[in-house]
């Protein structure tokens, strides 16, 4: 039960359009729609982004700031401001995380997601990739670019497909987001200069068209062996890897994301156990609901809890083996939110998951095999896999408030804010 | 209480009832100690951590009856450190002293009077008849059995061994849970019928080492207590009370998948795959097919190895995944060259156990993995 073989692309790429200067004009209005260089003015400045209006005039990043100005003298530059770059950074990752939380940040503006769990709540991936773009654009204000595909190069080289271009001194938008259908790799891959690929520079370009590999297609055409004298044995072989659009790398989930996790904010403080007790219930379903997506399971619950004078605590326990089920979490939270003396008044509540695994691996036990199942509701038994799984699929049609975990008689959850 | 005894037959003793000794005693310091009380010619040294207690007899030249209690890890470490050849032993008021040629050591005593009872002879206890078995064989069950019990006392009743009266004989039964052994003894006869009794692990782990070497082991089973002679050596443990696991419902008539592999094989390959495990959750995945089994782990930050082994294999193709250390322990406990694993499906109990006889069987339950 290895990954099976891919027959839908699973694979997000998201690249944010114009990141830095981007924020520069929300940041400050009267920039919109001008050409807006982000980057130091001076004399050995280069542009660390720019606006599309500016790349109308042929500006591009990494281009000398003094070619800049030349090419277009009404060009407003703005300094680099790395914190408000960092702040849109992570607001974009908390985005990125509601849908799976397999993410894999790439620099700031990029990141490579695998959504092949949550396609089961979220649909197909080119679903989520129109929803991810929307979510960018009402929660940030930002636009971007999402390809779709089986493996990170070819998703890497959809999102490239689905920006804005500028041709002939002219600005066309781009789809936004571009899939490439599982079968459908190599004849997107070998459309594409040599120079697409990663580990392909100015000179191996060069080297290449010696060759007379000017495409990928022209790459693969070129047998392994003389790729390997050509390059030498690691570029070669890896080149050769490539042009045929194997590239098994997964996403690496970024080292932050070792943990699925879910907190609220009260309007109204919290100050009775059993209102602890019942918001515990519901933060533990969305959890167990994300970690499910993920195909990940975990070991630690943390609870954190934030008090009216934001003195801040938290508590967790370790268990013998992973969960993913809202029982499971929210059985653990609530015995740890037992031992917290609620009436100073609780601002914030979050529970988080740590010590994942992936694909979830649970030691069955004999007391799952016998008759009547286990001791207590807090015990997995093979019929809850059935039920999550609908739960799970009767979210993904009719939305997140159709099954809600439910909660002892006094402990009702509150309505939907 | 005076007494001179070899140095090598007094470190022995010390060492043996020193196994029953958890320490530091905890909240009774006296329990750090080993006692040592002469009678004529005899020492008896005795360990005990309130529910194990061993003791070892050894003959002494004696010169005084009494008895002491001295810290035990010291008392060992000083007589194993004297020179060969005779240590002379005395009690003082409130030290011991401990002299071997021109090395004398004083150290003071715990409190004797606070030392859980010890039953000092066989004529003194209350527990039922004696029952003689052959050592050997039952350190071989025991190999077999003690393995499957939970070492976590949360749960008390795992962390016991069941033994009970079977039409056949002597059943041992254990499980934490995850796994289960089942060792009949057939013709061996120790409870009345239907009568059965649950022993710490831990007594019969500390029994097993006792057994190695050993001819007959007598074993005496009381309401509250059960004891095992072996030589001159009495182990003492309390049983545990409490209702087993109704264990016979677990384990299935028949099973519809049956694969029968070389146990050097199979073991010499998994502990190979294992290598990759990094976690306490990964399990290794068998894919059982027709005259293959295919090992596989995959461990999340790490690769993954597999690896293909030769075998007999009857029933539906299938993966199943278990957690290799519990294979591994289950397969070495088969007395043969080869191993049965039956199972019924991914997420049922399946049964390790040997091609020969039928007196062994290993129930394990597999990982699910999604």
């Amino acid at each position: 039960m290895v990954r099976r073989p891919e027959t839908e692309p699973s694979i997000l790429h998201v690249d944010m359009d114009s990141f830095y200067a981007s924020v520069e004009v929300l940041h400050d209005p009267s920039l919109a729609g001008r050409p807006v260089i982000v980057g130091a003015a001076g004399y050995r400045g280069v542009v660390a982004s720019c606006t599309y209006e500016a790349r109308v005039f042929g500006i591009h990043s990494a281009m000398p700031s003094a070619e800049a100005r030349r090419l277009c003298p009404e060009a407003v530059f703005v300094a680099p401001h790395p914190g408000r770059y960092a702040a849109y950074s992570r607001r974009l990752h908390a985005v990125l995380g509601d849908y799976t939380p397999l993410v894999e940040g790439i620099g700031l503006d990029e990141a490579f997601l695998d959504v092949a769990g949550a396609r089961r709540l979220f649909g197909p991936a080119s679903e989520i990739a129109v929803a991810i773009r929307r979510s960018i654009a009402d929660e940030l204000e930002l636009e971007c670019a999402v390809g779709v595909g089986t493996s990170k190069l070819v998703a890497k080289l959809a999102s490239r497909q689905a920006k804005p271009r500028v041709t002939a001194g002219r600005l066309e938008p781009g789809p936004g987001v571009f899939v490439v259908e599982a079968g459908e790799e190599l004849a997107f891959l070998h459309q594409h200069p040599v120079g697409a690929l990663w580990g392909v520079g100015p000179a191996t370009e060069q080297r290449l068209r010696r060759l007379g590999v000017v495409t990928v297609g022209d790459l693969a055409a070129v047998p392994r062996t003389t790729l390997v004298a050509a390059l030498g044995t690691s570029l070669g072989a890896h080149l050769h890897e490539l042009s045929w659009g194997r590239d098994r790398r997964g996403v690496e989930p970024d080292r932050e994301a070792k943990s699925v996790g879910h907190e609220q904010t009260y309007p109204i403080d919290l100050a009775e156990g059993a209102e602890l007790r019942r918001e515990a219930v519901r933060l533990a379903d969305a959890v167990a609901a994300r970690l499910r997506l993920g195909g990940l399971a975990g070991r630690t619950v943390t609870v954190k809890v934030r008090f009216s004078d934001f003195v801040t605590i938290t508590r967790s326990q370790t268990l013998p083996g992973p969960i993913d089920t809202a029982l499971e979490v929210a059985t653990v939270a609530r015995s740890l939110l037992d031992d917290v003396d609620p009436t100073p008044g609780v601002r914030l509540l979050g529970i988080s998951v740590s010590m994942l695994s992936a694909g979830a691996a649970r030691q069955l036990s004999l007391d799952d095999a016998l008759e009547g199942g286990g001791t207590g509701g807090a015990r997995w038994s093979p019929a809850w896999d059935e039920a999550w799984r609908a739960v799970d699929e009767l979210r993904r049609r009719f939305g997140q408030t159709i099954v809600r975990q439910g909660v002892d008689r006094d402990e009702r959850p509150l309505p939907d804010p | 209480m005076r007494f001179r005894s070899e140095r090598d037959s007094l470190v022995e003793a010390l060492s043996v009832a020193g196994r029953a000794v958890t320490g530091r005693g905890g909240a009774l310091p006296v329990l750090s100690g080993v006692r040592l009380e002469v009678a004529g010619e005899q020492l008896h040294a005795a360990g005990s951590d309130l529910d194990l207690s061993i003791q070892a007899t050894v003959a002494v030249a004696g010169s005084g009856d009494g008895v002491v209690v001295v810290p035990a890890r010291l008392v060992t470490d000083i007589v194993r450190s004297l020179p060969p050849g005779a240590v002379n032993v005395e009690a003082g008021d409130d030290e011991v002293g401990i002299t071997s040629g021109r090395s004398h050591f004083s150290v003071r005593m715990l409190a004797a009077a606070e030392f859980p009872r010890v039953p000092a002879a066989a004529g003194d206890t209350a527990l039922a008849d004696a029952v003689t078995l052959d050592a050997a064989e039952l350190a071989d069950a025991l190999r077999q059995v003690v393995r499957a019990a939970s070492s976590d006392d949360a749960r008390p009743i795992l962390t016991g061994v069941l033994m009970a009266a079977e039409e056949r004989g002597l059943r041992l039964v254990a499980t934490d849970s995850y796994r289960l052994a089942v060792r009949d003894l057939p013709g061996t006869s120790v409870l009345r019928e239907g009568q059965n009794v649950l022993v710490p692990s831990k007594a019969l782990s500390e029994l097993q080492r006792l057994l190695s070497g050993a001819e007959k082991v007598t074993l005496r089973l009381g309401e509250h207590d059960a004891s095992f002679e072996v030589g001159d050596v009495r182990l003492t443990t309390r049983l545990i009370v409490g209702d087993f696991p109704n264990y016979r419902q677990l384990i299935p008539s028949s099973y519809p998948n049956r694969l029968v592999v070389g146990k050097a094989q199979l073991l010499e390959a998994v502990r190979r795959v294992k290598l990759l495990v990094r976690d306490a959750t990964t399990p290794v995945r068998m894919a059982l097919g027709p005259d293959t089994l295919g090992l596989t782990v995959v461990s999340a930050e790490v690769g993954q190895a597999s690896e293909e082994v030769d075998a007999r294999y009857e029933g539906a193709e299938m993966t199943v995944a278990f957690n290799p250390g519990y294979l591994i322990e289950g397969a070495e406990a088969i007395s043969g060259d080869e191993i049965v694993l039956d199972t019924q499906d991914a997420l049922r109990p399946a049964v390790i156990r040997g091609t020969d006889g039928d007196d062994y069987l290993y129930l394990l339950m597999p990982v699910r993995v999604s």
